[in-house]
């Protein structure tokens, strides 16, 4: 074999493990560096840290026993973490130290504390995790967290389109309803309406759009198992992120 | 677009380094294409890649005070700073989960090439992130060891010594003038 001829098999088997990046990555990263907070000397920021840490742990102190709490923070403002209708009662065997606490059944609900006019989807994707027992959806906003989002489980899969009113059925046993307001997803989004999970998933089976119309965007997600989740915002870029229990 | 980026390189440097996000941005454009493949494959991950990049970007904008040397440095300290994100995203496994679904096997009988295409990718991916790194840097880059050896902190003595050792873990009939 020749030093070539290493290179090029070497190449090949890289490419074909990264693929080429998403063109749009390099927009990403520029709108995430303009609005990325401004640059400050480490010593600032060491400040910063040590002041975010003192009140989250102030926070907790003052709350109590958080590990034992439901799995969700009833409330009322803008968060990054869900509110919901009242939760399950918790398990009689709780498992010592959960990381993630799934809601399983439960409606739950985020709000945007400054939400543009209408919050444009730019992007849905779905990612089997195996390894740490979930899949996840992600439905990324280009401009800001929206006005409101509202995840509605229901024992099947069948949804109703928005505004037309027709009844789909989505793949899986169970579903979840994402109801997104003030946003659209014709402006920045020309992904795929209809996102079927292949091999590799086993909680989440289909994600549908279900409308998009009068500043409501609808999804529709196809579940197999419990359905039960957890969601979260993300922000840079802002982004609703639904995890599924899968183990 | 790039030629021009690169000419301009002192000047956008300057102008970042005085705050303008902006000409920071200009400045790394052309060293997105590597920095993602270099996390695709250290996570084989496409889409955690272009997390670990957008976050390592805003990484060095913050720690750009620190960047020795001039615009030429610029490559290898942002790589550096790419594959020190991808680490942290491996560590936090119960947020960012790294996972290989993409990575599918060939479906069907293909050819002996496709055969030996597909041995070596999936030996490459029975390596660790660390042990990827100092090839697809050297092979898949196309960067000189100098700048490998700058990118893993290391001297060109080691960085060359990591790449052969690695490579041998590939192939392990390779001779040092087959790598090198």
């Amino acid at each position: 074999m020749t030093r070539e001829d290493f290179r090029r098999e070497l190449g090949d088997a890289f490419d074909s493990i990264s693929g080429s990046p998403d063109p749009a990555l390099s927009d990403r990263v520029r709108s995430a560096l303009v609005e990325a907070p401004e640059r400050r000397g480490p010593v600032w920021i060491a400040a910063l840290a040590a002041a975010v840490i003192a009140v989250i742990l102030v926070g907790v102190l003052l709350v109590g026993n958080p590990l034992n709490r439901g799995p969700l923070v009833p409330g009322g403002g803008g968060s990054n973490t869900p509110s919901a209708s009242p939760a399950p009662a918790p398990s009689p065997n709780p498992s010592p130290t959960p990381v993630v606490q799934y809601i399983c059944g439960a409606s739950s609900s985020f709000t945007g504390t400054n939400p543009p006019p209408s919050a444009l989807v730019s992007d849905v994707r779905t990612g089997a995790h195996a390894d740490s027992g979930y899949d996840r959806v992600t439905i990324e906003f280009k401009n800001g967290q929206p006005e409101s989002i509202e995840l509605r489980p229901q024992t099947d899969t069948k949804f109703m389109t928005d505004p037309r009113g027709d009844t789909v059925t989505l793949a899986g046993k169970v579903g979840l309803k994402v109801v997104i307001h003030s946003a659209d997803a014709h402006t920045s989004y020309s992904g795929s309406k209809d996102i079927k999970t292949g091999a590799g998933f086993t909680a989440l089976r289909e994600v549908r759009e279900l409308g998009d119309f009068e500043g409501y965007v609808t999804f529709g997600l196809g579940l197999s198992g419990t359905g039960c989740y957890h969601a979260s915002i993300l922000t840079n870029p802002t982004r609703l992120v639904i995890d599924f229990q899968t183990s | 677009m790039i030629s021009v980026v690169i000419e301009q390189r002192p000047q956008m440097l300057a102008r970042a380094a005085e705050g303008d996000a902006h000409a920071f941005a200009a400045l790394i454009q052309p060293l997105l294409d590597p920095a993602y493949r270099l996390a695709a494959v250290m996570l084989a991950d496409r889409s955690t890649a272009e997390d670990a990049v957008q976050e390592a970007s805003i990484k060095a904008w913050r720690k750009l005070g620190q960047l020795r040397g001039d615009a030429g440095s610029l490559r290898s300290w942002f790589l550096s700073i790419v594959a020190n994100e991808c680490r942290m995203v491996r560590r936090q496994r119960w947020w960012n989960v790294v996972k290989l679904a993409e990575i599918r096997p060939t479906q069907g009988a293909g050819n002996a090439f496709d055969a030996a295409a597909t041995d070596l990718k999936s030996a490459l991916l029975r390596l660790s992130p660390d042990e990827r790194l100092p090839l697809v840097l050297h092979f898949y880059l196309d960067l000189p060891l100098e700048e490998v050896a700058r990118t893993l902190g290391v001297s060109t003595a080691a960085a060359k010594s990591r790449i052969y050792r690695t490579a041998r873990k590939l192939r392990s009939d390779l001779t040092l003038e087959e790598v090198f």
